[in-house]
């Protein structure tokens, strides 16, 4: 696709820092469902004085609740659209260097002081045998309310108008011949989040995160052979506008149209090639081996058990030569449109802008503030989430993107010069090792490049590669004309399993003499 | 905290009392859940968590609407209804509209054991205390993952069916690193009543593994004969169930399409030996006694002696196709038609061959031959003239689940182990499985 989002991006307004509390924080019915009306701060007092009272060092409250709205349909029938909420607290505290967390959905001054108790009797009895104190840094009290920068809130549109989206686009691919199947769904989700901290902060949000989908097949039953084009735009920290201001139907068409191009295309030869990777599909090479290999956490073997580990380590910090000289990767809480664009983490830290890789040279983490000291750190980088009030917050990636060439160079200059390579659009099948060296991508479409020119469509494309072995062989970046904020909108990790949203910004880039296998074979 | 059955009837009852839609299906569920999270050799995070919830699907005039809510009380229950109403309403007609089912008998599956609805603070943070004392002794870096889970819940329908179940699962997963960072192991397994859950055998296993893959040998990658450990072929299942459905099968879009929109039903797609089931009653893995929209569940084959004998039929597609729709899967059986091979045995047997404890990061790349890449982790070893021999470091593999088990490539098959709740699954030994490259990942 060459629609790009960022465009309209800039146009849209960010309601940050007003003083005021807006109308929606404490509105009983915002549509759907009403949410019952708390005295949250009243609460807050509650859980935080019984957590200091009975020895806790810091304790904070979260009071959340949630909206989610889906609609899925295939081909010319909705499946089905489903509303649902859920609202609770959860109270985390930390006594002798242990923590303690518990949450329940029954929102009462009763329940939120057994809660805290119980949130103290856990860190108590696990206190007994810590071996490692948890040590947390200072961070600046904070108050104030965030809103999602949007034109129009998802949960004001009605049904109707939202599964005639999904019809047209089914309709538009459906109308390429040799179309057999089409699947499409939108999913909103509403976050509405109240924090208090013993440091005295307190402080709302309202955050909107919005994923339209489609996938489109077709079959060629005399072969039994089938080929799926999913979706190249993903999931985006917009309003409804996103399903306007980006052309769904039409990429809807040319899925179709690719979906059937597919079934006839050149099967890849394997060997080396270089590589042109458009951001619908760089983005995702970006969140697996620079989102997750720059967590602190997982440097510091708290994933061991789970996602894994990192080949990064603390004493890499401003050696390791992560990437060629053109590569700056930056982390940005503040990016509008982000899907991880927030403005204060789960623990008071505000969204904030930081370097991670600057000129080729690995130099950030992604801390919290219990990782902070763990470095040397006085301050977090504000990377601390949970996925819902009765999850544990625990260390999530940011926005994390690759900063676009100065220059004005499209993906056409990119690609002109190539001689023998594959230009990619879209996410694929993706796999990374647990400590984020070795992967293996594939993408929606694969086009042939030849002396400099796209000469057609290839089929079953995958490359393998090593983190800074790819990164290294980057020569080209696009400038701004081609950088899009793509992201992801269930990222998993952690143990209890938490899902995290999260966008990776980047331009069209170039990769040379890359290892390319045939997935058929 | 937990729903009885009693309880749950009463608010399943409450929610069709407010309906006025032609047919609706309502669920109440209710949700204990504890867990100790360490890394490090220390202690990490630790939570108690209660939930509870309630969802509604209606139908007016054949629309459908669907809505949830985690509160309980009478006003949000009804709101809830409500908005499931206007939204059918506003719905086109849902085409694959079934009635709800009548009153169903379902056969008692016995899946819930107190010890894990009410474990102990105390004697939790003494086991794990235990672990990390013990990894601290033999060298090794301990990271891991403790939890209790109980839910209670119940369903009904407008057509006067009502089901209800308690469950518990409990599961404790430990990796150990040791020091250096150049070896890793790891082991889990779940059970029912946390009782019974052997922590001692999970701890001594993933610490062994760690220190006997000490100073790990790279060689090439390539096709090698593989002794997959049971978690090793949890890992790769889990991504083939999804395959068994009947009406992507028969769209084309599935292994097991043949030309025409038939199927590969009758047909032998895996090695004679090999049954893939699922069975609510399995003294192992009990699980769901009700499969799809509240169906009894039934001991199903989907494959026996390698034969495909069923796919999944929904409710919707096999009235399409006049047939009967399929009360499973609930669980995910794989065992032997003929007596089982031990560990020692398949190392025994092999003279050349790679141990592996487990995969990673599995995803599909051709869903045409359930062709999946991924990675090895925490333990490989080379099996040399019938003994293990060294540890070597790990591999990416790309390889089709369909051909991994045709005749002639499954050479042994083990006991079948509890891995998680709903994996009942054995250790195989298989002739040849295809790694394509290095990773010097630990």
């Amino acid at each position: 696709m060459t629609i790009s989002r960022r465009a309209f991006l800039k146009t849209t307004a960010l309601a940050l820092g007003a003083t005021a509390v807006p109308s929606w924080a404490h509105s009983a019915d915002l549509s759907g469902l009403p949410f019952p009306v708390f005295d949250k701060n009243a609460l807050a007092d509650t859980a935080l004085s019984i957590a200091k009272k009975l020895g806790a060092s810091y304790a904070d409250i979260r009071i959340n609740k949630y909206r989610i709205e889906s609609v899925s349909t295939r081909e010319r029938q909705v499946q089905s659209v489903a509303k649902g909420q859920n609202y609770g607290f959860g109270v985390r505290v930390l006594v002798n260097g242990t923590w303690g967390f518990a949450a329940s959905p029954l929102v009462t001054a009763k329940e939120v002081e057994r809660v805290a108790r119980e949130a103290i009797d856990i860190a108590k009895a696990n206190s007994v045998f810590q071996t490692k104190p948890i040590v947390i840094v200072d961070a600046p009290k904070v108050s104030g309310t965030w809103k999602t920068a949007m034109k129009r809130d998802p949960f004001d549109v009605p049904i109707n108008e939202k599964t005639e989206f999904l019809m047209k686009l089914n309709e538009a691919a459906l109308s390429v011949k040799g179309v057999a199947f089409v699947n499409s769904s939108m999913a909103w989700v509403n976050e509405q989040k109240f924090l208090a901290t013993s440091d005295g902060s307190r402080v709302e949000q309202y955050v909107i995160r919005g994923v339209p989908n489609f996938s489109v097949t077709a079959v060629d039953r005399a072969k039994g052979d089938f080929q799926t084009r999913n979706a190249l735009a993903q999931g985006s920290g917009m309003g409804w506008e996103y399903t306007s201001e980006y052309d769904w139907i039409g990429e809807a068409k040319q899925a179709g149209e690719e979906a059937v191009e597919k079934l006839n295309a050149k099967p890849i030869k394997p060997g080396n090639y270089d590589l042109v990777l458009h951001p619908s599909h760089l983005f995702l090479t970006i969140h697996e081996s620079v989102g997750h290999s720059t967590e602190l956490d997982r440097a510091l073997l708290w994933e061991a058990n789970y996602a894994g580990t990192s080949f990064l380590t603390p004493d890499k910090t401003n050696k390791l030569q992560f990437g060629s000289k053109i590569v700056n990767f930056f982390a940005d809480r503040t990016q509008i449109g982000g899907l991880a664009t927030i403005g204060w983490d789960d623990e008071g830290v505000a969204g904030q802008k930081w370097d991670i890789v600057k000129d080729g040279r690995f130099v950030g983490w992604q801390t919290t503030r219990s990782l902070a000291p763990l470095i040397g750190a006085k301050t977090s980088t504000g990377c601390l989430h949970a996925d819902s009030w009765s999850s544990v917050p625990f260390p999530r990636m940011p926005n994390l993107s690759l900063a676009p060439s100065e220059e004005d160079i499209s993906t056409d200059n990119l690609i002109s010069d190539v001689e023998n390579g594959i230009m990619i659009r879209g996410r694929g099948s993706y796999s990374i090792d647990q400590q984020r060296y070795n992967f293996q991508f594939g993408g929606q479409t694969f086009w042939e490049i030849k002396n400099g020119k796209v000469t057609g469509m290839l089929r079953d494309v995958a490359y393998q590669s090593r983190t800074t072995d790819f990164w290294n062989a980057c020569d080209g970046l696009g400038g701004k004309s081609t950088y899009e904020l793509p992201g992801t909108f269930n990222d998993g990790k952690g143990q209890p399993g938490q899902s995290n949203a999260v966008s990776h910004g980047c331009p069209s880039a170039r990769f040379r003499n890359i290892n390319v296998l045939n997935t058929a074979v | 905290m937990l729903l009885s059955e009693k309880e749950a009837k009463q608010y399943t009852d409450k929610i069709l009392s407010f309906v006025k839609a032609d047919d609706a299906q309502v669920s109440v569920s209710s949700e204990k859940y504890s867990h100790l999270r360490f890394a490090r050799n220390a202690f990490l995070t630790s939570g108690n968590v209660v939930e509870q919830g309630a969802n509604v699907t209606v139908w007016i005039d054949q629309k459908r609407g669907s809505s949830s809510t985690s509160s309980l009380e009478d006003a949000s229950l009804k709101a809830m209804v409500e908005e499931a109403e206007e939204i059918a309403i506003i719905s086109p007609v849902d085409r694959e509209y079934l009635p709800t089912l009548g009153p169903q008998q379902y056969r008692e599956s016995s899946r819930f054991a107190e010890a894990t609805a009410n474990i102990s603070l105390k004697e939790r943070a003494q086991s794990i205390s235990e672990i990390l004392k013990e990894s601290e002794k033999s060298k090794v870096i301990s990271a891991g993952f403790h939890e209790a889970r109980a839910v209670s819940s119940g369903f009904a329908t407008k057509n006067n069916n009502f089901g209800f179940e308690k469950r518990t699962n409990a599961r404790l997963s430990l990796t150990a690193r040791t020091v250096d960072g150049a070896s890793s192991g790891y082991f889990q397994r779940s059970s029912v009543d946390l009782a019974k859950l052997d922590t001692k055998r999970i701890a001594d296993e993933s610490i062994r593994k760690a220190n006997e893959g000490r100073d790990p040998k790279t060689i090439d990658p390539g096709i090698y004969t593989v002794i997959l450990e049971p978690q090793a072929v949890a890992d790769l299942l889990g991504s083939v169930t999804i395959q068994f459905d009947a009406r992507r099968a028969e769209e084309g879009r599935s292994p097991f399409s043949e030309q025409g929109g038939k199927t590969k039903i009758g047909q032998k797609i895996f090695d004679e030996r090999i049954n893939i089931l699922s069975d609510p009653w399995n003294a192992k893995v009990p699980d769901s006694p009700w499969a799809q929209a509240g169906l009894p569940a039934e001991k199903i084959y989907f494959v026996k002696n390698g034969v495909l004998e069923n796919l999944v039929y929904s409710r919707f597609w096999a009235k399409t196709k006049d047939t009967e729709p399929t009360r499973g899967p609930v669980n995910t059986i794989l065992e032997s038609s003929e007596p089982a091979s031990s560990m020692e045995e398949m190392i025994r047997s092999t003279k050349r061959g790679l141990i592996v404890s487990r995969f990673w990061y599995i995803r599909t790349t051709d869903p045409r031959t359930a062709s999946s890449t991924g990675l090895t982790r925490d333990g490989v070893w080379m099996v040399e003239n019938g003994k293990i021999a060294y540890p070597v470091s790990n591999f990416r593999f790309n390889q089709s689940i369909v051909q991994m088990l045709n005749s002639g490539n499954v050479e042994m098959i083990g006991t079948p182990e509890r891995i998680d709740d709903g994996e009942l699954l054995p250790a195989l030994k298989l002739k040849e499985f295809n790694f394509t490259s290095q990773s010097e990942a630990v």
